[in-house]
């Protein structure tokens, strides 16, 4: 059975890229409706797929991605 | 070698500005501009150069409050994004009718209005063209790279004290978020000299030394105007700057473009050359002056020119008056906070510059 995972985004410290949508094969990730306090659309996670890869955190720019794995 | 940093384009320009030797930095809050100030308060260059480092009430108050320090003969700077830079143009006509040097950066987000916090190119014209009144001029140099936006941080320094006159940095929200590698400079002193033109205090056998904008009588104000004019030459026959990609080979077409949006052009035509396209870039890093000659002569040997950019066409003004009809000139551009791709760029090449 594949791995589970969890992403913990930094909502107050994403600016919205996109990067990390790009690069999750799950299609995990998406842009929330709601905007942080400097008004960017922050990562957010949309379903229970992530496999916990963590290719979201390699490439995010401003690591704001933190990816914990199930044992 | 340097030692090499990684660094988000709006830090490395806020250590830029300590690292010139920078008196002052007064300035306000907005996306996608905030990390300027907030790193500035982080690493807390009053305690180590001496500079100091005030959030405004407002825009406005920021580009008064670097009017008043740039009066005082110091080095002054204040950066903000497009909406604020709107507030801020009363003061920027003010102090270059004054003739004072200030260094004031532009985080392009998209317009008009509050617009959206997404980056942008479309304050050209507010730049270049004016913004405030009067017939000024706005030293103007957009970087392309993290390592240009630092290396322009001392080089606007340096003209807008040569010239007495502001220089702006036109950036966008695209190389003010992204990290970088840059190699940053070594500290520069802060002005200790004394300049002749600075309000220091009156001293005896010295007469008063006023700055104003305010001439009540035309014949006068004709005179600044005059003198402001002989500037502006001078500054368009020395301070032109740009670099060109595979301009000096045999080319058919050409793209100019500046900034960030170079960049994706850049890549585009990478792809178009490895189609046999036989195409070059040119990309002005003085928006003012601009790179008239350069174009004009490239205009004489390509079949065309294809301006890309992140507006609705305002460079394609300049690139038109450039080429004064030598050749067909098309436009590609996307806006509104919207960003366009290389194979965006290789279909308008393909499709408006050749097909059309």
């Amino acid at each position: 059975m594949a791995k589970k995972g969890e992403v913990v985004i930094n909502i107050e410290r994403c600016k919205g890229c996109e990067v990390c949508m790009v690069a999750c094969p799950n299609k995990v990730l998406a842009l929330a409706k709601e905007v942080n306090a400097k008004g960017y659309h922050y990562a957010i996670m949309v379903s229970t797929d992530c496999n916990g890869c963590a290719n979201c955190a390699v490439v995010c720019p401003d690591s704001v991605i933190t990816v914990y794995r199930e044992k | 070698m340097k030692e090499l940093k990684l660094m988000k384009g709006n830090e490395a320009l806020a250590e830029a500005s300590i690292l010139a030797g920078a008196d002052a930095y007064f300035g306000y809050p907005i996306t996608p501009q905030s990390e300027v100030i907030e790193y500035l308060m982080a690493v807390k260059p009053f305690e180590r150069t001496g500079m100091v480092v005030l959030q405004a009430e407002s825009e406005i108050a920021a580009i008064n409050m670097v009017y008043g320090a740039a009066g005082c003969g110091k080095r002054t700077l204040t950066s903000s994004s497009s909406p604020g830079i709107s507030l801020m143009q009363e003061g920027l006509s003010y102090i270059a009718g004054a003739e004072l040097p200030c260094v004031v950066v532009n985080v392009t987000r998209g317009g008009p209005g509050l617009g959206t916090i997404q980056p942008s190119q479309s304050d050209y014209f507010q730049a270049v063209k004016g913004g405030g009144h009067g017939d000024y001029k706005l030293i103007t140099l957009a970087p392309a790279t993290v390592q240009e936006t630092v290396d322009y941080m001392k080089l606007a320094f340096e003209l807008a004290f040569k010239y007495r006159n502001p220089v702006m940095i036109l950036t966008d929200g695209i190389i003010g978020q992204m990290m970088e590698k840059v190699e940053l400079f070594e500290q520069q002193p802060r002005i200790t000299e004394e300049f002749d033109w600075a309000t220091k205090g009156k001293k005896e056998g010295k007469e008063h030394v006023i700055i104003t904008s305010l001439q009540l009588q035309s014949e006068q104000q004709e005179k600044v105007n005059l003198r402001l004019q002989a500037k502006y030459r001078e500054v368009e026959k020395n301070e032109v700057r740009y670099v060109t990609h595979h301009c000096d080979e045999e080319i058919d077409y050409l793209i100019v473009a500046f900034g960030s949006c170079a960049r994706i052009a850049q890549n585009a035509m990478d792809q178009a050359r490895k189609k046999g396209i036989k195409i070059g870039l040119l990309r002005p890093q003085t928006l003012y002056p601009y790179p008239y000659d350069a174009i004009n002569k490239l205009a004489g040997k390509v079949k065309g020119i294809l301006t890309v950019e992140m507006n609705a066409g305002q460079m394609l003004e300049d690139v038109k008056l450039a080429v004064n009809g030598k050749t067909k000139v098309e436009f590609y551009g996307r806006f509104g906070g919207m960003i366009p791709s290389p194979d965006e760029i290789l279909n308008a090449i393909e499709n408006k510059l050749i097909g059309g």
